[in-house]
C-alpha cells in the first residue's frame, strides 16, 4: 500500500509541476499580449501601386496565391481620391481602339467588376468635362490589380489600390501571398490601425 | 455646378512626362491620345449639386467577441467530450459531437483557429520579445493541455476537427502491430522539432509548416493547392482503415497532449468489477490504447469504441438491459 501512495505522490506532484509550468507560460504571453494584428497590403510596397513602375503586366499573385477560392484581396477605389475622370485608364483599356463615341471600345477588368455612372448630367459635347463615379463590385473583383497598376500617377491618381476583405481572409499565420510577394508589401498590423488607415505610408 | 473642376492644365512638366508615356502605348493610330482631365481628385464641395462621395467598402474582421465565442466553444466541446465519454460511456453521442465539431471548427471556422497550429505562434511568442499573440490564440494552446492533465485526451474525442473528420472515416479498422506503431508514434516528435525549427528562426525566414502542411484545411475551405488536396484525399482514404493516421502518427500537438494526459487525473477506464477479460475492448480500439486489458491514457483518444463494443457497458449494456425491461 505504501508503494500505491508514493506512486500516488508522484503523480500529484508531476501534474502539479505541469500545470505551474502551463500557468506561467500562459501568464507570460497573456502579459505581452496585445490585440488583434490582420493582414495589410502595403500600398507604397506594392508592385501595382507603387509609383515609378508603369507600363509592366500587373503582378496577379495576389489572386492566385491566396488560399481561399475567391483572393481575399480586391482592388477598392477611394472615392476621396478619385479623380472621376470621363476616360479613366482603369475603367477602360486605353490602348484598345476608339469607337463611335469616342471612347476606348474595351474595358481593362477582365471580370468587369468596375462599373461608372455620370455624375449630374453627361455632356456628350464636352466629354472632358463629364466626371463619373467608379464603382468596383466587390464580389466581382479578384484583386489581379490590373486596375491599381493603371491608376496610379501619372496617367490616374492613385486612387485605386489592393485592400483584404477581412471577411474572406482567414488570416493564415504566414499569409499565402506573402510568402509569394517579391516586394514584402503583406504586412501584419494592428486591427484599429488597418481600419483606420486607408493604406500604410500614404497620408 | 461644375465650377471647381477643371481641365488639365497646358503643358506642366508631369503633362509632358505624361504625354511621352502615353506615345509608347500609342501604337495603333487609332486609339486616343490619353490625358487625365484633372490633377486634384474633385471633391464634395467642389463638385457641388449635393453629391456625396460614396463609403469605401470596408468589411470587419471577425468581431472579437466571436472569437471568445471560439475559445467557449472549444471548452464546452472538450467538457462534454469527456462526459460523454467518462460519465455516459456513450459513443452515438460522441460521433453527434464529432460531427458538430468538424462543422463548426471545419466548415464553418475553416480550420482556424486551431491548438495544433498555435504550438509554432506560442513557441515564437515565448521566444521572440518583439512578437506576441492575442490572449485568444493563448487560451486556444492552454485550454486541452491543461484539460489532458485532469481528463485525458477529451480535445482529441471530440474537440478536435481534424480529429473528427479521421474518427468520422474510420469504418473498417485494422490493428497496427504494435512496434510499428510505436515506432511511427515517433514521427510526430520529429515533425514538433522540425515545426519549432521553422517558426523560430528570424522573422523574415520563418515558416509556419503546421499550417502549410494541414492535411485537412483544403477541405474545410472547399479550395487550396491539388498537392494538399491530394494528401488530405490519401489520408481520408488509409483513415479509412487505419484509425486517425495523422492524430497517432503525425499531429505534434498530440505528442504534447501524450506527455500531458500520462499525468491525468481521471481517464478511460476498463472497469475490473464488471471486466469479463473477454478482450473485445483491446479489438474494438483503433489506436492501440489498451495494453494487457487496461487502457493508456496517453495514446487514448476519446473515441468510446470500447465501450461500444463492450457487452457490460456503455449504449450496448444499456440496449441490452431495456430489452430485458421490456421482455
Amino acid at each position: 500500500m505504501s508503494d500505491f501512495t508514493r506512486r500516488d505522490l508522484l503523480h500529484k506532484a508531476a501534474r502539479g509541476t505541469v500545470l505551474a509550468t502551463l500557468g506561467g507560460g500562459a501568464a507570460f504571453l497573456v502579459q505581452k499580449a496585445h490585440g488583434q494584428v490582420v493582414w495589410q497590403v502595403d500600398a507604397t510596397r506594392c508592385l501595382n501601386s507603387r509609383l515609378g513602375v508603369v507600363g509592366v503586366e500587373a503582378c496577379k499573385l495576389c489572386t492566385t496565391e491566396c488560399v481561399v477560392a475567391l483572393s481575399a484581396v480586391r482592388a477598392v477605389n477611394e472615392h476621396a481620391r478619385c479623380g472621376r475622370c470621363n476616360i479613366c485608364p482603369a475603367y477602360f483599356n486605353i490602348t484598345s481602339a476608339v469607337d463611335e463615341r469616342g471612347l476606348p471600345s474595351e474595358k481593362l477588368c477582365p471580370r468587369d467588376a468596375i462599373t461608372r455612372k455620370p455624375i449630374g448630367k453627361a455632356d456628350p459635347e464636352d466629354p472632358a468635362n463629364n466626371f463619373y463615379e467608379y464603382l468596383i463590385d466587390e464580389e466581382k473583383c479578384d484583386g489581379c490589380g490590373k486596375c491599381v497598376m493603371q491608376c496610379k500617377e501619372p496617367l490616374g491618381l492613385g486612387s485605386i489600390v489592393l485592400r483584404i476583405r477581412y471577411n474572406r481572409c482567414v488570416d493564415c499565420n504566414r499569409c499565402a501571398i506573402s510568402r509569394a510577394c517579391p516586394k514584402d508589401a503583406l504586412i501584419q498590423v494592428p486591427v484599429e490601425q488597418a481600419l483606420r488607415s486607408p493604406d500604410v505610408g500614404r497620408t | 455646378m461644375w465650377g471647381g473642376l477643371k481641365p488639365g492644365r497646358g503643358f506642366s512638366p508631369a503633362a509632358l512626362l505624361l504625354l511621352a508615356t502615353v506615345a509608347v502605348w500609342e501604337l495603333p493610330a487609332q486609339t486616343i491620345p490619353y490625358q487625365r482631365p484633372v490633377d486634384e481628385a474633385p471633391q464634395e464641395r467642389s463638385i457641388g449639386g449635393g453629391y456625396k462621395t460614396p463609403a469605401v467598402q470596408k468589411p470587419l474582421p471577425r468581431s472579437s467577441w466571436l472569437q471568445i465565442l471560439d475559445v467557449a466553444v472549444l471548452a464546452v466541446a472538450m467538457g462534454i467530450s469527456s462526459w460523454l465519454v467518462l460519465k455516459r460511456r456513450s459513443r452515438k453521442s460522441l460521433v453527434a459531437l464529432a460531427i458538430g465539431s468538424v462543422a463548426y471548427f471545419g466548415f464553418y471556422r475553416e480550420g482556424c483557429i486551431c491548438p495544433i497550429g498555435s504550438i509554432q505562434n506560442v513557441a515564437v511568442a515565448l521566444t521572440d520579445p518583439h512578437y506576441s499573440i492575442p490572449m485568444v490564440v493563448t487560451a486556444t494552446f492552454f485550454l486541452p493541455l491543461v484539460m489532458a492533465v485532469f481528463f485525458g485526451r477529451a480535445f482529441c474525442g471530440g474537440a478536435c476537427a481534424l480529429g473528427a473528420i479521421q474518427e468520422l472515416v474510420l469504418v473498417k479498422p485494422l490493428q497496427v502491430p504494435r512496434r510499428l506503431d510505436r515506432a511511427l508514434g515517433l514521427l510526430k516528435y520529429v515533425y514538433l522539432g522540425l515545426a519549432l525549427f521553422f517558426a523560430l528562426k528570424p522573422a523574415v525566414a520563418r515558416d509556419f509548416l503546421i499550417c502549410r502542411f494541414d492535411p485537412f484545411v483544403d477541405f474545410f475551405r472547399r479550395t487550396g493547392p491539388p498537392h494538399m488536396l491530394l494528401l488530405g484525399g490519401a489520408f481520408l482514404v488509409a483513415g479509412m482503415f487505419i484509425g486517425r493516421p495523422y492524430c497517432r502518427y503525425l499531429c505534434p500537438y498530440g505528442g504534447l497532449l501524450a506527455w500531458c494526459a500520462r499525468l491525468a487525473h481521471r481517464g478511460v477506464t476498463i472497469t475490473p468489477d464488471k471486466e469479463l477479460d473477454c478482450g473485445l475492448c483491446t479489438d474494438a480500439c483503433p489506436y492501440g490504447a489498451i495494453e494487457k486489458m487496461r487502457a493508456v491514457r496517453r495514446n487514448c483518444l476519446y473515441c468510446a469504441r470500447c465501450y461500444a463494443a463492450c457487452p457490460c457497458d456503455g449504449d450496448l449494456a444499456r440496449a441490452k438491459a431495456q430489452l430485458v425491461k421490456l421482455s
